[in-house]
């Protein structure tokens, strides 16, 4: 969390770069989308691009949404497809600078072939996945992030099936740079965006997001404080101070492995 | 701190020695010519539950029940605990706390496990509620004294300034109730926990204690919240992240409200986290408080 990043979001106004009669928008009350949204018009702001010069494609889903209140050059697409349609744009005019927002459905179940080829192919795209662990749109059936055990409409005992780790998904496939934020890191995802952005081939950002209107509500993980908080433990957040003393430690983690915010994998090309 | 009778609420979990504080604060004040009654309870402390410990002592001490806003200082071994022990406190107390913090059970959050998180207060925070805040990190204190277990000594040594005990009284008390294995240890601790020292407290009515000329804006932030695009109680984000508890809701709900805009830092969490762009904060100068934490031993 660098003080150029407090610094970019003080100086904001993100209304000049939303389409105000669109809003406000239609996520749920504490949906972490949003957080992202914002995250991403610092981002960049910080990088000082041309809005002309600069195309958001989406698919379908909650995450995908969020294009349609970006006052700018959008595109939202057919279920999955994101990528393919951005790939389309990005070869008719690679002159654009073209963000493609997707979620954990969209871009890992009905478009994970999508994914994978873009990241094969390293088209010069900056993928962003809101992972929220489900379809919140359709009402919180299992996604292919739900952590095992989760219970959502279609698992009402519990997923079964092991969930995709994203990242390590589109790095095998050939992805150039990867990186993963969370909305519980908001200063830290300006950062790892904007550098996916400026990166040059298929960069990745997968974001912790929070749908506490379904997968929190199912899962009693309380609304969208609480779990804004729970999403800090999933990342070794335990300062250090406290860290050292004896009766502090993080609680062992049930179930669900760890993960690691920040640049996960990086290849210049 | 009268000096004919008082009253002391010790808190903590189990295990962190809050009963035998408790029993050697009782005896100091014995040895110091007090009549004195003391009652706790310790139900869950072998399970790492609460424990507390009424102190009362005077000419002549009938119960030794504090009852809420009655206690002269709240000694708590255990961050949270502190924190939860504040409404015992009477106007102008003392509340000399620990840095430790014990998750309690109901706290071991995970994505799938408890619902309440350890609650996030930081000491500068508790200034606003508290004047007379006197926080320390008893263990480092206490492991430098020779003994970290000894922390509960470190407070007895921070409480006892406050109360009109003789030191041979506490040296004694000590002598008579800590295992004889740790009493050097106790003992070392005690003094070191007597010689920190704190910010003064604010006088009456002052406020938040401040370094600076009056002639500084009070206020270093404000809020503008967009009323329609907000999403009321439901999504509350911006009123937990708050570390000023500057936002808060009226009883229908929605939109949020400043209710305490004076206190407002301009730390933007609350911007930065609206996931509904409603709330914008504006930033003017920052002034700097003293900390409320005593760094080193004098």
């Amino acid at each position: 969390m660098t003080a150029k990043a407090l610094a970019a979001a003080t100086g904001i106004d993100y209304r000049e770069h939303l389409r105000l009669p669109m809003m406000p928008h239609i996520l749920c009350p504490g949906c972490g989308h949003g957080i992202v949204l914002k995250a991403l018009l610092r981002a960049i702001r910080s990088l000082d691009l041309d809005w002309d010069r600069l195309a958001f494609v989406a698919g379908i889903g909650c995450s995908s949404r969020l294009v349609g209140y970006i006052d700018g050059c959008t595109l939202h697409t057919t279920h999955g497809r994101a990528l393919t349609f951005a790939t389309g744009l990005k070869l008719a005019r690679p002159d654009l600078t073209v963000v493609v927002i997707t979620g954990d459905g969209d871009g890992l179940a009905i478009g994970g072939n999508h994914l994978i080829h873009a990241a094969r192919r390293d088209v010069d795209l900056a993928c962003l996945l809101l992972n929220n662990e489900t379809y919140g749109m359709t009402g919180g059936q299992v996604a292919p992030t739900t952590v095992p055990g989760s219970v959502s409409t279609t698992t009402p005992r519990g997923a079964t099936e092991p969930p995709f780790d994203a990242c390590a998904l589109v790095t095998a496939a050939g992805a150039s740079f990867v990186a993963r934020g969370a909305t519980s890191l908001p200063l830290e995802l300006d950062t790892l965006i904007a550098a996916a952005i400026a990166h040059r081939g298929f960069s990745f950002v997968e974001i912790e997001s929070d749908c506490p209107e379904y997968f929190g509500r199912y899962n009693r993980l309380g609304r969208a404080p609480e779990m804004l908080q729970q999403q800090r433990r999933r990342f070794d957040e335990v300062d250090e101070t406290l860290a050292a003393k004896r009766f502090v430690g993080a609680p062992p983690h049930a179930g669900v492995p760890r993960l690691r915010t920040g640049v996960l994998h990086e290849r210049k090309t | 701190m009268p000096a004919e009778s008082g009253s002391v609420l010790l808190v903590g979990v189990g295990g962190q020695g809050v009963v035998l504080s408790s029993a050697v604060a009782a005896d100091a004040a014995r040895r110091s010519g007090f009549d004195v009654k003391q009652s706790e309870v310790h139900g869950m402390s072998q399970r790492g539950g609460v424990v507390s410990s009424h102190l009362r002592y005077g000419p002549l001490v009938h119960s030794p029940l504090i009852g809420a806003g009655e206690a002269d200082a709240v000694v708590a071994l255990e961050w949270n605990e502190g924190v939860r022990a504040i409404p015992a406190l009477r106007p102008g107390g003392t509340l000399i706390v620990s840095l430790d913090r014990i998750p309690p059970p109901s706290a071991f959050v995970d994505r799938h496990g408890g619902a309440v998180a350890y609650p996030a207060v930081a000491p500068d925070t508790l200034r606003r509620t508290v004047p007379d805040v006197r926080a320390a990190d008893a263990t480092s204190v206490a492991a430098a004294a020779g003994n970290a277990r000894a922390m509960n000594s470190v407070l007895l040594g921070i409480l006892s300034p406050l109360l009109p005990f003789p030191a041979e009284a506490w040296d004694g008390a000590i002598a008579a109730n800590v295992p004889r294995a740790a009493l050097e240890a106790n003992r070392a601790a005690f003094a070191a926990g007597r010689a920190l020292r704190f910010p003064a407290a604010p006088a009456p009515g002052t406020g938040r204690p401040r370094r600076r000329a009056p002639a500084e804006p009070p206020s270093v932030g404000s809020v503008d919240i967009v009323d329609a695009w907000c999403k009321g109680e439901d999504c509350a984000i911006c009123v937990r992240a708050c570390p000023e508890y500057v936002l808060g809701f009226e009883p229908d709900a929605r939109p949020v409200r400043a209710v305490r805009p004076d206190a407002c830092t301009a730390c933007m969490l609350c911007e930065i986290l609206c996931p509904d762009f409603a709330i914008t904060v504006r930033r003017a100068a920052v002034p700097a408080g003293p900390s409320l934490v005593a760094a080193e031993t004098t």
